[in-house]
């Protein structure tokens, strides 16, 4: 079972998504406010953050969120970051897996919504998967 | 609380009808709604301001024009003078005095006049400066009166047409220049035609002449009044030509000036409507995400087992979920092809590449409809922007495999060697286009009734999307239908050489 947080400020989405993910085992946590979501995470650590990209205050603050994690948390920078996103405005016409970029956009994946919630999960349970096999395979490369 | 319309105020305030209200301690933020104010960036409308620079347009892109039409007089000046030389005795026969010396003298002198006019145009053009443009023609004005008297002065200042000339300068200033600078060239060409009659009157200079027998002239001058009405008149003609055409020259430039600004505001207003419909477009993704979201949960069963009617009707809303977020996505990338703002740059694709990546994305719902899908594509070289050159082969190849018969075959085929550029065709065998609706299939969310009753789940979008990106591109699209037996779509790219 894994800690997982969403990051959504729209609650029918995201209770949604984590009746899905929780019917899945994991436990999930949804944290709807933008300004909260770093002090929840440094709470507790999740394995895996869902994350949205437009808040009503922000229409960015998701991309911000994941550039905190990565650049001024030590102990988030290595949770991996599934976003999703309704609204794209550097590539209009939809992201794809070329736009994964460490400055602009540091996430491990992201889909597009409306999202298939049988691919959510299986997202979901392939970084999760890909996560412990390079946790598993860190202490063999280590001299 | 950046925003430096929110200021602090004071904890006690007096509100609109004098009362003080409220005296506690805690700070109030006052907010003040700004009112749009017009942007300073925008030129004056139909006023001075949009003319000045469309009048700065002109001078620089006139004075090459200007010094090449001055080729032309040099020319005729040349021919002139070599007719003199040649068949001066014509010009005897005709009463008239061969000219001798003289044009090629006057030739020779706008001859070099004009090549430093040109350089120096030319290095404007590099690097352009309306103040240096008026100077060099300016120059060029005062140039050609100093030339043109010269050649008044030899034809003839009142027995011949000649000094009319000038008007074709006054008309040209008129239009170059502001209505002041133009009378400013009206003074300067009835000065020297005046200045010519007066040498010549009071003998300062030879008078000279086309006309061999000197008693025209005399007979014209022995008047005084006729040199004076001849003078005068001529002037006179100057002037009102002069404000006839400066006048008109003002209304044309003014109405220039409202389009520029009527065009300036249709493109904001234009790119305003494009950025609202994105946003609303972007908006109404939200909400449907997550009714789409709750669909699929009562749907799968993560709330329990429903009822089969129930099941059947979040299935129905689950169908038209997938529909409206296909109808979403086309709005959004035929707004995008439509908003001008950053226009993404092409790059050099492999179109067999592209097709096959297209062939691939419809894989699963050819699958579905047992179509076979034939692809012969060959290597061909494209210069375009990958995601609008997907959206417009994606297109194609769907609308040939869902407009297909269960079992058919869709043809795509990829052709580099035609000359002219390489060519796309895509062939189906399905339902087909009647020819009378063929002209409309490409304008937005217009469908034909066969495509409804066939597939329900099209949006009228998708060949609108092949059309813009086809435009952009430059792609000739050509499309071949018989009714119930097929529909060809053949792309011909632009060659890149």
């Amino acid at each position: 079972m894994s800690y997982l947080l969403i990051v959504d400020d729209d609650e029918d989405f995201a209770t949604a998504v984590a009746t899905v993910l929780r019917d899945g085992g994991h436990d999930v946590r949804i944290e709807s406010e933008l300004s909260a979501a770093i002090r929840t995470m440094t709470e507790r650590r999740p394995d895996l953050v869902v994350l949205d990209v437009m808040f009503p205050e922000n229409s960015t603050g998701g991309f911000e969120i994941a550039r905190q994690m990565r650049w001024n948390h030590d102990t988030l920078k290595d949770v991996p970051i599934l976003m999703l996103t309704a609204v794209n405005t550097r590539f209009p016409l939809g992201f794809s897996s070329k736009d994964i970029d460490e400055d602009w956009l540091p996430v491990t994946d992201f889909l597009e919504k409306p999202v298939d919630l049988d691919v959510l999960a299986e997202r979901v349970a392939a970084i999760l998967k890909n996560r412990q096999s390079a946790r598993a395979s860190v202490p063999r490369q280590a001299p | 609380m950046d925003d430096p319309a929110i200021r602090p105020t004071e904890s006690t305030s007096l509100h609109g009808d004098g009362m003080r209200i409220s005296t506690d301690s805690t700070p109030r933020f006052v907010y003040e709604l700004p009112l749009p104010v017009a942007d300073p960036s925008a030129p004056v409308p139909a006023a001075e301001g949009v003319a000045a620079v469309l009048q700065e347009a002109l001078l620089i892109g006139n004075m090459l024009w200007f010094a090449r039409l001055r080729w032309m007089a040099i020319s005729a000046l040349a021919v002139f003078g070599a007719a003199g030389l040649i068949v001066h005795d014509l010009f005897r026969s005709l009463g008239l005095r061969p000219p001798i010396g003289w044009p090629f003298l006057i030739a020779a002198l706008l001859l070099l006049a004009n090549l430093v006019f040109l350089s120096h145009a030319r290095r404007i053009a590099r690097d352009p400066s309306p103040r240096t443009a008026t100077w060099n023609l300016w120059a060029q004005i005062v140039a050609d009166l100093l030339a043109l008297t010269m050649v008044v002065h030899f034809l003839g200042s009142l027995e011949t047409v000649t000094p009319f000339l000038y008007l074709a300068h006054i008309v040209l200033a008129c239009i170059f220049f502001s209505r002041r600078q133009s009378l400013v060239v009206v003074a300067v060409a009835g000065g020297l035609y005046v200045a010519c009659v007066g040498l010549e009157h009071w003998q300062i200079v030879s008078v000279s002449g086309i006309y061999l027998d000197p008693r025209l002239r005399q007979g014209m001058t022995s008047l005084p009044a006729f040199l004076w009405l001849t003078v005068l008149s001529t002037l006179g003609i100057y002037f009102v030509v002069w404000f006839l055409a400066s006048h008109l020259s003002g209304l044309v430039r003014g109405q220039e000036a409202e389009l520029v600004e009527a065009n300036r505001r249709l493109t904001i207003a234009q790119q305003e409507k494009t950025r609202h419909m994105l946003r609303t477009t972007h908006e109404l993704k939200a909400p449907f995400a997550a009714i789409a979201a709750n669909a699929q949960l009562l749907l799968r069963g993560h709330c329990g087992v429903l009822p089969d009617a129930a099941t059947e009707v979040v299935r129905r809303i689950a169908m038209r979920c997938r529909r409206l977020a296909v109808e979403i996505q086309e709005m959004l990338q035929l707004a995008n092809l439509q908003s001008a703002d950053t226009p993404p740059q092409p790059v050099r694709l492999d179109l067999a590449e592209m097709a096959r990546w297209a062939i691939a994305r419809v894989g699963a719902v050819a699958q579905e409809r047992r179509v076979t899908m034939d692809e012969q594509l060959a290597s061909a070289s494209v210069v375009a922007v990958e995601d609008h050159l997907k959206m417009l082969l994606t297109n194609i190849v769907s609308n040939a495999v869902v407009y297909s018969a269960e079992g058919g075959i869709v043809r795509v085929r990829c052709d580099a060697t035609p000359p002219e550029g390489p060519v796309v065709t895509v062939e189906d065998e399905g339902i087909g286009i009647p020819q009378e609706k063929l002209p409309r299939i490409f304008d937005v969310y217009y469908r034909t009734e066969e495509a409804i009753r066939h597939n329900k789940d099209s949006t009228g979008l998708g060949l609108a999307i092949v059309r813009h990106v086809a435009v952009n591109h430059g792609i000739r699209v050509c499309v071949e239908s018989a009714p119930g037996r097929g529909t060809r779509f053949t792309l011909r790219f632009p060659s890149t050489g």
